[in-house]
């Protein structure tokens, strides 16, 4: 059957929506530039078991996550620090930091693509999810090896990791945004260029595209208006403890 | 956002909502807030109860296309504070000075993740509000430009 084909859901889904959550789905099983497809869909594996940990949902009520020992609900198939990684980015992100980055035992851009499946899979089913609409199985895995590409331009100047800089989107990642105009979020993951790829389909599907953003007034080609998409995302930040 | 988008279509909005979720607050100045707002909440907290009485309510008042639209915005945001909070982005300068207002009146530095924007020293403080009128603006030009006007 095809993926996303909703025939279970009480709801019409925009086809915009399903195609992008589809096109993800063929991306996720691929060779990305840091993680095999295989490692790729275990990364969403654990994305699914970290909203069931019980460790983590305990860990999340400690005071320091750092003095908190336990063990991960997890599938078995990917490195701890991968596993550790992947169920923070779930369970508790607004306790990460620079020291937990640097020493998690994963490259920096072994940490940038996974943070990019993480939250796509993640932002996937929790749309579902909010619908009642039962979970997409995951993709089977494609052969195939990580490109290991890493931008040229990308450098540490704000944030955790190494991002292109505002005016580095350029040549081969001239596509990621207008050069000189962007927004921290939007470079954030570029030390992947895929993965901010990746993102922003689903993104373009989900809320609005670039260029719609701009548009804070007028109509928004969907059924809610700017200041009601605006209320919702202001609220899921501010329940999710996001200053940014 | 939510701030701007009011001041671009002249729209009293009571911030607060976005912390109180509308219990405390009256949520005029966008439609159907209350029940967006707790849809909202419903996500996060996971309580898959809470989130089916939601669901039902939004669908109630705004109908099968604005829940499947939350549903998605919901989804989007569960990605996106967590871009910001897994890489410890600080807010964007340009934002900064539109931003302040809702900060302060909002207590947002309570979160864990206001430690990765550095506060604003006293001259950045002092040329804030002029800041924010040139941010406004251009934002304005945006917009009229995006709308063809």
């Amino acid at each position: 059957m095809t993926a996303f084909s909703f025939q279970n859901s009480p709801y019409k889904i925009r086809t915009d929506i399903s195609s992008a959550y589809r096109e993800y789905w063929h991306c996720l099983a691929q060779a990305g530039s840091w993680w095999s497809g295989a490692e790729r869909v275990a990364i969403a594996r654990e994305v699914r078991n970290a909203t069931q940990c019980d460790y983590c949902s305990e860990r999340k009520k400690a005071l320091s996550p750092y003095q908190f020992p336990g063990t991960h609900q997890e599938s078995g198939t990917l490195p701890s620090a991968a596993v550790d990684a992947v169920h923070r980015v779930i369970t508790d992100q607004n306790r990460i930091t620079q020291t937990y980055v640097e020493n998690c035992e994963l490259s920096e851009e072994q940490y940038v693509e996974l943070v990019g499946v993480a939250v796509t899979v993640f932002s996937i089913d929790e749309s579902m999810r909010a619908l009642g609409v039962a979970l997409e199985p995951l993709p089977e895995p494609v052969e195939g090896e990580p490109d290991h590409y890493r931008p040229i331009k990308a450098k540490r100047d704000v944030g955790f990791v190494a991002m292109i800089p505002v005016d580095g989107a350029v040549g081969v990642e001239k596509d990621l945004w207008k050069a000189g105009q962007t927004a921290h979020v939007l470079r954030a993951l570029s030390l992947v260029p895929n993965a901010v790829r990746e993102w922003y389909r689903v993104g373009d599907a989900q809320y609005l595209s670039v260029s719609q953003m701009k548009n804070l007034s007028g109509p928004t080609g969907r059924a809610l208006d700017r200041r009601q998409i605006e209320l919702v995302a202001g609220r899921i930040s501010a329940c999710s403890e996001c200053f940014y | 956002m939510l701030s701007l988008s009011a001041d671009l279509t002249e729209t009293k909005i009571d911030l607060r909502i976005i912390n109180d979720g509308g219990s405390e607050t009256s949520p005029e100045g966008v439609l159907h807030a209350r029940e967006l707002v707790e849809f909202a909440e419903a996500v996060v907290s996971r309580d898959e109860t809470d989130l089916r009485r939601a669901e039902n309510e939004l669908l109630k008042v705004a109908g099968q296309e604005a829940l499947v639209d939350t549903a998605c915005v919901a989804g989007n945001f569960q990605r996106m504070v967590r871009i910001a909070d897994a890489t410890g982005i600080p807010i964007d300068a340009v934002r900064l000075p539109l931003m302040m207002k809702a900060v302060d009146e909002l207590g947002l530095k309570r979160f864990e993740s206001a430690k990765n924007t550095p506060s604003m020293g006293w001259l950045n403080r002092l040329t804030a509000p002029l800041r924010r009128k040139l941010a406004l603006s251009m934002m304005k030009r945006m917009d009229r430009k995006a709308n063809g006007r």
